[in-house]
């Protein structure tokens, strides 16, 4: 079936069936593939999204409870965010980078709500995403430091 | 970190139009395959000057790099990047690089082995330096002065006397009508611009934006998507699909039942099953959940892992195969003298590598042409393309395999086996495919790390110190995967942590037994030194225990004054053997970066490892606690001696991420094995480190004082594990032997 979308800002529109994840909505049918698939069930975060600005699992959300919603991606974060990206950069904290567009956003939510967080803080917004790689010092660290700049303050 | 803009990564274009050009031999030890001959026929204008096979310079300035090494996190395609750079001496803003197809022409592509570096280093660098040569004579040329006149220097060249300059991109028409030179002069370690510097990664700046381009992210016209639902167990065949789906099942393109692998000594063979072939991925995934397989039985479908955990232990019982090399005086006449002998059994379950892209290939094949493209995250490209060749019988020059960005390897995608069931899948639609695995493939259907034991029995002093020392380990071998009568435990095997130790001992005899498991056996980063460093550094602290010895003042005592040993490695180079000073170094630095003489509080206790593997040396103290009744480690501390390095960052990078892989096995990490198939499914029961998990973590790099440039990905994590158990014994008076800890 037809299903209405909006996804970073634009309406669109995406020929599926009704229970597909909003995962691979976005993976295979609207070119968006900087959300990964890494678990297909909710267990390690590299699925990651903004749902009306909330993080989300892409692989858990069936596109036809989305209607009405925005949906926003990692392709998004920049305008957004552009100090994440920057310090994400900056500090190298990528290995691989298949986890990393997950770490972001949840990164992006938790600075969202918190404009300093703490490193317990930390450990309770990205619980949910795994990095085999291990980078997770370095997210942390990126994570204080993107806040810093953000907030206008020294480190 | 350095401030230089970041290359970017371009997907792989297909390499320069080298027609033109003919093929010099390899001169010397410098390899430069696709040579430019003095030219009998005018350039075409704006040709690029491509001297050797990594590296065209462009006459608007731009320096293509062909990385021709997977990247997986490594940094591989950074590193190799800056060493062609700083030899050319190239503006690394100008520096793009691309990933090479496989093809013999690189010579060795396999990423494995932490050896890239190692064994491309002054290859790499000859390449570069040929090319910065050949554009100072063609400055020199250009200006009739004497080559020695013009120097070449960040992009460009200059005739110091009368201050004439010249751009690379300016020059590089000329210079692509010199002969490459036999030699050129190498920079001094002091004239070093990127390599030994902390650089960002070059493709840092796509991933962050979602960019990246992995395994999955390929996507070609006409494609479908197949999910191979797979037997339990390794060797079983289809039987009968029990449901099969209606054919107006939405999405559904095909249903393709594959063959099963040889149920011993499989290889790179596919697991064989049944392809659901889909129009989208979740199409794929949803039918292939649905479906209801009967397998035949094959002699693996009764396997398990407690049968084989017992097999293990009773090998430990009786003589293994003894590795002559290591034997040194009378273990058994020392074991009966009245000294105190001390005796422990470790253990160590299977692994999965679960790197956080499961297995994924796109391949696309035209039987009319008897072509075929494959991308995919694969570590060997050019074993993969033979593979792909010789299962379609095409030509091999009609087989192009190149490798997307791999999102995480450690050792899995070495196989290509997920890359040839897109093949046959593709050849079968006659359009292009993608093979997904689920990540419940990818756990229940891997090349699993081995399981082991190991008996450790020492005659010790009263300074804790072995008179005599006898070791055995067991473990289904490597090699059982690559032939079906293979069991024993192949010498390279050994040489990962057994029979290589360099301790002191009058008396010592190293024995190791195989057997058969009814699993593939693969390769997980580190490989057999993950349980041997185990065994051997957690032994060495209960002989220091035992002794009431300070765990590094007796490891020291343990070691030699000095010397080398012989290591004969995977494919070693010259000048690689164990040097007993370095390890003393490493444990003396991380002595001092851990503040290990600092008393902590109560219930936090200090664990020390060191190990050397792929010819570097790490050693590791790490800070642990029990709390709620969980270890929890509060600080790592890593010291890497890997001699040379290229990038210091990634060097630090790689202990940081060898932290958690190694707290990930130690404290969460064991695959079961019950009637032939996988118990754990998904990062639920198989679980990773998150990130509460992750202890702040310091690295030191010991000076690279112009050694020889050794391994990076892989040492950091043998210590791991054994610091954590040592450090657990330390805070509670707890020793434990067995992976993964359970307090």
């Amino acid at each position: 079936m037809s299903i209405e979308l909006n996804v970073n800002g634009e309406a669109v529109t995406a020929e599926v069936a009704p229970d597909t994840p909003l995962l691979w909505v976005l993976r295979d049918h609207l070119a968006l593939t900087g959300t990964k698939y890494g678990c297909g069930e909710g267990l390690c975060g590299a699925c990651t999204v903004h749902v009306d600005g909330s993080p989300a699992r892409a692989c858990q959300l069936p596109v036809s409870t989305l209607g009405g919603k925005r949906v926003s991606t990692i392709e998004a974060l920049e305008a957004r965010h552009p100090e994440l990206i920057e310090v994400w950069v900056e500090k190298n904290v990528a290995q691989c980078g298949y986890c990393q567009s997950g770490q972001l956003m949840s990164a992006a939510a938790l600075l969202d709500a918190k404009a300093r967080p703490t490193d317990a803080d930390i450990d309770a917004a990205l619980a949910g995403n795994i990095c085999r790689c291990g980078t997770y010092v370095r997210i942390r660290s990126a994570i204080h430091e993107a806040a810093a700049r953000r907030d206008g303050g020294a480190s | 970190m350095n401030n230089t803009p970041t290359p970017t990564h371009t997907p792989a274009p297909p390499l320069v139009n080298l027609s033109r050009r003919h093929f010099l031999g390899a001169s010397g030890a410098l390899v430069l395959g696709a040579c430019l001959p003095a030219a009998a026929n005018p350039r075409a204008a704006g040709a690029p000057f491509q001297p050797n096979l990594f590296l065209a310079l462009a006459p608007d300035g731009g320096v293509r790099i062909t990385a021709h090494r997977s990247e997986m996190g490594q940094g591989v395609r950074t590193a190799l990047a800056q060493i062609i750079a700083d030899e050319l001496d190239a503006d690394w803003a100008q520096v793009r690089v691309t990933q090479a197809p496989g093809d013999a022409k690189y010579g060795d592509q396999n990423t494995d082995g932490s050896r890239s570096i190692t064994v491309n280093y002054d290859r790499l660098r000859a390449a570069g330096a040929s090319a910065r040569l050949m554009l100072r004579q063609a400055a020199a040329a250009r200006w009739g002065v004497a080559v020695e006149e013009v120097r070449a220097a960040d992009h460009q060249v200059t005739h110091v006397a009368s201050g004439r300059t010249a751009g690379y991109g300016e020059l590089a028409a000329a210079a692509a009508e010199l002969p490459v030179p036999d030699e050129a002069p190498l920079k001094a370690v002091g004239e070093h611009r990127y390599i030994g510097k902390a650089m960002t990664h070059v493709d840092a700046a796509d991933i962050v934006r979602g960019k990246g381009e992995f395994g999955a992210d390929v996507s070609l016209p006409n494609m479908v998507t197949a999910v191979v639902v797979r037997c339990p167990w390794l060797g079983g065949g289809v039987k009968r699909i029990v449901n099969p789906p209606p054919e107006d099942t939405p999405g559904l393109v095909a249903i393709e039942t594959l063959d099963p692998a040889p149920s011993a000594g499989p290889q790179f063979a596919p697991l064989g099953g049944v392809a659901v072939v889909a129009e989208d991925t979740h199409q794929a995934l949803r039918t292939a959940r649905s479906l209801r397989v009967e397998w035949t039985e094959s002699p693996n479908s009764e396997f398990g892992s407690e049968a084989l955990r017992a097999a293990l232990r009773e090998r430990l019982n009786e003589p293994g195969n003894r590795v002559p090399g290591a034997e040194r005086g009378d273990v058994d006449a020392a074991f009966q003298g009245d000294g105190e002998v001390l005796s422990a059994i470790y253990e160590t379950p299977f692994l999965a590598h679960a790197p956080m892209e499961p297995p994924v290939a796109v391949a696309d094949v035209s039987v009319a042409e008897k072509r075929c493209a494959v991308r995919a995250p694969l570590q060997d490209p050019q074993a993969a393309r033979g593979l792909v060749a010789r299962h379609l019988g095409y030509p091999l020059a009609n087989v192009a395999v190149t490798p997307t960005l791999l999102g995480g390897a450690f050792g899995r995608k070495s196989k290509p086996d997920f890359a040839l069931e897109a093949v046959e899948l593709s050849r079968r639609l006659g359009r292009p495919v993608r093979v997904q695995w689920s990540r419940q493939d990818d756990i229940r259907h891997d090349y699993f790390h081995a399981a082991s034991a190991q008996l450790h029995r020492a005659v010790i002093d009263e300074g804790g110190l072995p008179q005599a020392w006898l070791q055995r380990t067991a473990f289904p071998s490597i090699t059982t995967v690559f032939a079906a009568a293979a069991a024993a435990p192949a010498p390279w095997e050994l040489e990962m942590g057994f029979s290589n130790l360099p301790y002191a001992v009058p008396n010592r005899r190293m024995e190791s037994s195989g057997l058969r498991a009814g699993v593939r056996i693969g390769w997980l980063r580190s490989v057999c030194n993950i349980f041997h460093a185990f065994s051997a550094n957690v032994f060495a602290d209960e002989m220091a225990a035992a002794a009431g010895r300070d765990p590094i003042e007796h490891r020291l005592a343990m070691l030699p004054k000095e010397g080398k040993l012989a290591v004969p490695g995977m494919q070693p180079p010259a000048g690689h053997e164990l040097d007993v000073g370095r390890m003393r170094a490493v444990i003396e630095r991380v002595r001092g970066l851990s503040e290990w003489q600092r008393p902590r509080p109560a219930g936090v206790g200090l664990g020390f490892a060191v190990h050397h593997s792929f010819r570097s040396y790490v050693a590791t103290v790490l800070e642990a606690t029990v709390a709620d009744g969980r270890p929890r480690v509060t600080n790592a501390y890593m010291v890497l001696d890997c001699g040379t390095y290229v990038n210091e960052d990634t060097c630090r990078a790689q202990m940081e991420g060898a932290v958690v892989f190694g707290l990930s096995l130690a404290l969460h990490g064991e695959i079961e094995m019950r009637d032939g198939g996988v118990a754990q499914s998904n990062f639920n029961d198989y679980p990773m480190l998150r990130m509460s998990e992750a202890p702040p973590t310091q690295v030191a790099l010991m000076p690279a004082q112009g050694r020889l440039p050794a391994g990076v990905g892989e040492p950091g994590v043998p210590p791991v594990a054994p610091a954590l158990v040592n450090a657990l014994f330390a805070a509670t008076g707890k020793r434990h032997r067995s992976l993964p800890v359970r307090v």
